[in-house]
């Protein structure tokens, strides 16, 4: 008894592992999902190749080329476009607390800013605001390595010699791609006032019709590689078609952390194999008496494996209560480590597709680890088995 | 003239290979007809086992052939033979061999449950097999908590389930004390005037008096003895 007690426990495990990792990815999964399919009607230009490089990054271009105003004017005129603007990237000489140090410059319309960092802790202060000039955003690290002594919301940094303000401070990067750490984000005004320059380093769009978001990409792509001369100078992508790259990567985190789990899975069935070899050994006596009085190998076959299948599936029930509490608890922990990146904290969530996963899985592991004993109970010859004291 | 139930044609069971082989069962000719009362008798060792254990289906002989009610049960495979003891043989063991976890009405249903009987029918006809060995109150009893004679009259019920042609009995009242055992020679006895046929293993020179027939075995040859 308490021997199918303790196997019924390792499926247990190994169900409760595969259930809350499920729930954990399938969080993850909706998180991205959600925050990023707010933003389903924008197409980001960038040059060269991957956007990731660039988006929330604060415009490193990978071949050192920028965009030129007639590829925005281009752009302008095709239809379905509701709103572009630009974002400008350049480099100047940052100095506080009396020392100087090189520092990159992003500078974009503030609407867009909001819009493109709406996902970003802030550690303190906030967005620019409006008509105002002067005034910076500024990355964790910034404000806190860069120079001798860190910089708070209203402290005063000197760029190219010109006075500006910090409004607000993001907080630490957590795993993201690139970092926002050492951004120095200022509005466009200021940064062609500054700089003199205009290099555009990504052009930032909305559609008015979701629908149409991909044939304008493809369509933008087009016009400024025309412009350019070149086979691939922009890259066109659409929020749609990051949110499948993410779903993708999300989905593989998934398979890793299921296969991962199933690993338990193996151990406990090689567990219920093991007891039922016991089990067989034990009751030599009592098939070789259900074979005298008429039982058929396939009779004996089948009380094996349904006793397999009971020990596993009501293991597999336990280890989905238990996945329920896991997986709380695993985000928990989760969420306490990642609470200085990301503003958004993880749910788990349990699918109904993953409860009869799990169900499923716990009945086959129970039927095809009784198969072997089973196949030994049946094959016993009932004079010997009932000789068997 | 009543039909044969059992017929055995030059049967032997020989153990090992031939310098050493040993013969458990020699060239053993038999008919036993329906509602014959057979005692088989013979020291330990002789094959009085093997010869029970043949007649059962539970083993298959190294040379010879056996019929039961007309089927040959050497060209059976194992799925037939199952049948075979299932449906036309009722076992009865020395040690009783109850399944220790199930009480007195799931042991006598348990064969009825081999052979597809629907639970309903099932339970009526084990509790009417109880009361036949008289063991009405005691349906709800494990093996372990009844006496010997008792175990052995639930044993006798499940022979009985399957209202099989032929009842084989290994020693029946060696385990039991002398007026439990006059108690499952009856219930025996008033099976065979009901037209069963029953073939009993015994040392005791008392109850073999009492069949019908008599075969006697000595180093695994059979012989009937006139009674």
């Amino acid at each position: 008894m308490s021997r199918s007690l303790l196997t019924l426990l390792g499926i247990a495990i190994g169900i409760m592992a595969i259930i809350s990792l499920m729930a954990l990815g399938e969080g993850m999964q909706q998180a991205v999902t959600g925050e990023l399919s707010s933003l389903s009607d924008v197409i980001i230009v960038s040059t060269g190749g991957n956007m990731f490089s660039s988006f929330g990054g604060g415009g490193s271009t990978s071949n050192g080329e920028y965009f030129t105003q007639r590829d925005v004017a281009d752009i302008q005129r095709l239809q379905g476009i509701k709103q572009v603007s630009t974002q400008l990237a350049g480099s100047g000489l940052a100095e506080y607390n009396g020392k100087t140090t090189i520092v990159s410059l992003t500078g974009m319309d503030i609407g867009v800013m909001r819009l493109q960092y709406a996902s970003q802790n802030l550690e303190a202060g906030g967005f620019l605001t409006e008509g105002e000039q002067n005034e910076i955003m500024i990355g964790y690290g910034i404000a806190h390595d860069t120079f001798d002594a860190p910089i708070s919301v209203g402290g005063r940094i000197k760029i190219n010699g010109e006075k500006f303000f910090v409004s607000g401070i993001f907080g630490k990067q957590g795993f993201g791609g690139s970092s926002s750490d050492t951004l120095v984000l200022m509005s466009s005004r200021d940064f062609q006032k500054l700089t003199g320059q205009s290099n555009i380093s990504l052009i930032y769009l909305r559609v008015y019709n979701v629908n149409d978001a991909e044939s304008i990409a493809a369509s933008i792509q087009n016009t400024i590689n025309g412009n350019h001369g070149q086979k691939d100078f922009a890259t066109a992508t659409t929020m749609t078609s990051i949110l499948k790259t993410v779903q993708t990567i999300i989905g593989i985190l998934q398979l890793v952390l299921v296969a991962i789990a199933s690993i338990a899975l193996v151990v406990a069935s090689i567990g219920i194999m093991n007891t039922m070899l016991t089990s067989v050994m034990e009751r030599t006596r009592e098939i070789g008496i259900m074979k005298a009085i008429g039982a058929t190998n396939l009779d004996i076959m089948s009380i094996f494996i349904i006793e397999g299948m009971l020990v596993s599936s009501i293991g597999g029930i336990i280890g989905i209560i238990l996945g329920v509490f896991g997986s709380q608890a695993l985000t928990m922990i989760l969420n306490s480590f990642m609470s200085m990146g990301s503003s958004s904290s993880l749910t788990p969530i349990i699918t109904p597709m993953s409860v009869v996963l799990a169900v499923t899985v716990s009945i086959i592991v129970g039927v095809l680890s009784s198969l072997y004993p089973a196949w030994k109970a049946a094959r016993m010859s009932p004079i010997e088995a009932v000789r068997y004291e | 003239m009543n039909k044969d139930v059992i017929v055995t044609q030059h049967i032997s069971k020989t153990y090992g290979k031939h310098p050493l082989q040993v013969f458990a069962l020699r060239d053993t000719n038999l008919e036993i007809k329906q509602g014959d009362y057979i005692a088989v008798i013979g020291p330990s060792g002789s094959g009085k086992s093997t010869l029970m254990n043949l007649l059962g289906c539970l083993d298959k002989p190294s040379t010879g052939k056996i019929f039961i009610d007309g089927h040959d049960v050497s060209t059976l495979n194992e799925k037939e033979l199952a049948r075979i003891r299932r449906e036309k043989i009722g076992f009865i063991f020395q040690k009783y061999n109850l399944i220790p976890t199930l009480n007195a009405l799931e042991n006598v249903e348990l064969s009825m449950g081999f052979a597809g009987v629907d639970s309903q029918t099932r339970t009526k006809k084990a509790k009417q097999l109880l009361e036949l060995v008289e063991l009405s109150k005691r349906l709800t009893h494990k093996p372990s908590e009844m006496s010997g004679g008792e175990q052995q009259r639930v044993a006798i019920a499940r022979a009985l389930a399957n209202n099989p042609s032929i009842i084989l009995a290994d020693e029946p009242t060696g385990n039991v004390d002398s007026k439990s055992g006059e108690n499952i020679m009856r219930i025996l006895e008033d099976v065979n005037k009901k037209g069963e046929t029953i073939i009993v293993v015994t040392h005791n020179m008392a109850i073999a008096q009492r069949a019908k027939r008599v075969l006697r075995i000595q180093d695994g040859e059979v012989q009937e003895e006139h009674v």
